[in-house]
């Protein structure tokens, strides 16, 4: 599908001050019309968020083998993430030093170098400059020639459990301190594979809608939304259950049954901006005398009874800025414009898990999600209804301030919620108002 | 595939044609419990992103044995849902159809379609009012069933198929 960004229509007011943007109190908690569709607030996004922070960029296991790339977006930058001949991993702007084109033209392969389409530039896998062709001659560079060093690198990659992130800034403090609590819930996730590693295999879905990147952001943690988004949803769980190949993912056949289901767990907001969601397993001993009981068994040997609830269990995240993990996919977003932004769906598998468990779980997904599935079609048809909403400017604020007087703050910072509350999403504007701010 | 031949394939091209603009008209006039009864027993409906790989591995846009089929039909049919709230009207327009002996008295139909979808309702709203052609190479692999053609399998392979999607929450 071509696109074009249909960005914003009404010009800045005047100076970002995050304060005019992002209303705190002791009861209240509302964020400006603006926030969401005001260019100017997208541009200062752009350098105050996205090239400060770690940027999520792609799974070691789309990358194996030394020369193998994919492409990605930090923010606006276009990088090649690549796997040089000692297995490191090289992240690179997506632009040759020489004139500015586009170096690297497919999502993903596998290449000895880089070659500029346009003079023949060569840049090896770790984006050295290998070669610039008919160098020498009196039409070719001067022997003073000030020739730069290659394609130019991003400062800062880290990998956590596969996960590669990668930051603008050389400055930004380490991805364990970034991640915080929400590495717990990782750890979850992946230690669902017996080895504790997944890998990403399938092609992913890649949907693009109308409406701002933090409507996503808040939404794939937000328990509020699910029994009236997903009212349908639920009404074909009541109807097909697990026969159409839901795989157990989708708890509750009535509306009555799923509310007391997403009325447990708990939620937090964290203060480096993460939202998360949890729920642990009430009875392992269900699911060790079950269908899949070998494979529980195998984790509660790895992991003990504590954990196995907790791995077991469902959990949502939404990695700030643009990350989130939620049943057996990773989620990317990209913003494009201020009302535009692209999602994309790494269905992912667990390395060592039964083959009924991952191909399972694919179908589950597929049910669910995609641009055909009976889930995330709605989600972001209501995010596109979100944004033509705030074109009606004369009402100006959105109010998140659910749950707010049952979360508590805990000694690193976190804040702990009820399910159904806002905790999540005011720890992701917290974060955005701090980085906003600091100009 | 080979040239065309009535004697191998047993089945007409203009039989083909009309079983495909039939299926097609069924699908635009929403008559979706008849569409379903175009099928198999066993019939799949499928839009891969990859066909070349296997499917039990590799996500579809859709991949629906008979019962996925039904609820999609359901859903659609009976559960309002945002992404259809309004709902969306199509045309099917139906060319290049070939024919070719598929054996085991399967035949193999191809056609290109150019779908036209459009969301009805109040059209200075997102999403609604604008006409989006959804470009595709179709493969109906058709069996007779007490005399009468039924689809096993419906391929359709969007030239845009591993890209950026919107809304395909119809029927194509």
């Amino acid at each position: 599908m071509a696109v074009t960004g249909l960005a914003a229509r009404a010009p800045a007011r005047g100076d970002l001050d995050p304060d005019d943007l992002v209303l705190e109190g002791p009861h209240t908690y509302r964020v400006h019309t603006r926030a969401y569709t005001d260019p100017a607030v997208f541009e200062a996004e752009m350098e105050r968020i996205f090239s400060r922070t770690w940027v999520y960029i792609g799974h070691e296991s789309e990358i194996p083998h030394p020369g193998d790339y994919k492409t990605a977006h930090i923010g606006r930058q276009p990088v090649i993430v690549s796997r040089g001949d000692g297995g490191e991993i090289h992240v690179l702007v997506n632009r040759c030093v020489h004139r500015g084109s586009v170096v690297c033209r497919s999502p993903r392969g596998t290449a000895n170098y880089f070659r500029c389409p346009y003079h023949g530039w060569v840049y090896g896998k770790d984006g050295s400059l290998a070669g610039i062709a008919m160098r020498e001659g009196d039409s070719g560079y001067s022997e003073h020639f000030a020739a730069p060093a290659g394609l130019m690198r991003v400062p800062s990659v880290a990998t956590y459990r596969g996960l590669i992130f990668a930051s603008f800034n050389p400055e930004v403090p380490s991805i364990e301190q970034h991640l915080g609590r929400a590495a717990f819930l990782i750890d979850n996730k992946i230690d669902q594979s017996p080895v504790g590693e997944i890998a990403l295999r399938s092609d992913p879905y890649v949907v693009t809608y109308r409406g701002n990147w933090k409507f996503q952001a808040e939404n794939i943690v937000d328990g509020y939304h699910f029994t009236f988004v997903h009212e349908g949803f639920i009404k074909l769980q009541e109807r097909y259950g697990d026969s159409t190949g839901d795989f157990g993912v989708h708890r509750g056949r009535s509306m009555a049954e799923v509310r007391r289901i997403r009325a447990r767990g708990v939620s937090w907001g964290c203060s480096q901006g993460h939202g998360l969601s949890a729920k642990p397993v009430d009875q392992i001993e269900s699911l060790l005398d079950g269908r899949l009981g070998d494979y529980y068994r195998e984790l509660l040997e790895r992991h003990g009874p504590e954990r196995l609830a907790w791995i077991a269990g469902s959990g949502a995240m939404s990695i700030f800025p643009n990350l989130g993990i939620i049943h057996h996919q990773i989620r990317v977003w990209r913003p494009l414009a201020p009302d535009l932004t692209e999602v994309t769906v790494y269905p992912y598998e667990l390395r060592g898990a039964p083959d009924e468990i991952n191909q399972g779980w694919l179908r589950s997904q597929e049910r669910f999600y995609g641009p055909a599935g009976h889930g995330m079609p709605d989600d972001v048809e209501i995010f596109a209804l979100n944004q033509q909403g705030l074109d009606a400017s004369a009402v100006d604020w959105l109010i998140l301030e659910r749950g707010i007087d049952s979360e508590r703050r805990d000694e690193v910072g976190d804040y702990e919620g009820l399910p159904s509350g806002e905790t999540p999403q005011r720890a992701f504007w917290r974060r955005w108002k701090r980085l906003m701010a600091e100009g | 595939m080979g040239a065309y031949d009535p004697e191998v394939a047993g089945l007409t091209r203009d039989e083909a044609e009309a079983f495909v603009y039939r299926e097609a008209r069924l699908i635009d006039d929403l008559e979706l419990e008849e569409w379903l009864r175009l099928f198999t027993e066993d019939g799949i409906y499928w839009i891969p992103i990859d066909d070349s790989k296997p499917v039990e591995w590799n996500t579809s846009l859709v991949y629906d044995p008979p019962l996925r089929r039904e609820e999609r039909v359901y859903h659609l049919l009976h559960v309002p849902f945002p992404a259809q709230a309004p709902r969306s009207r199509t045309v099917h327009l139906v060319s290049n159809v070939e024919v070719a002996a598929g054996g085991d008295d399967a035949f193999t139909v191809r056609s290109n379609q150019v779908v036209y979808e459009v969301r009805q309702g109040d059209f200075r709203q997102v999403g609604l009012g604008e006409v989006r052609p959804i470009v595709a190479r179709v493969e109906h692999v058709l069996r007779r069933v007490d005399g009468e053609l039924r689809i096993a399998l419906k391929k359709i392979l969007l030239i845009d198929r591993e890209m950026s999607q919107s809304n395909l929450t119809f029927i194509i």
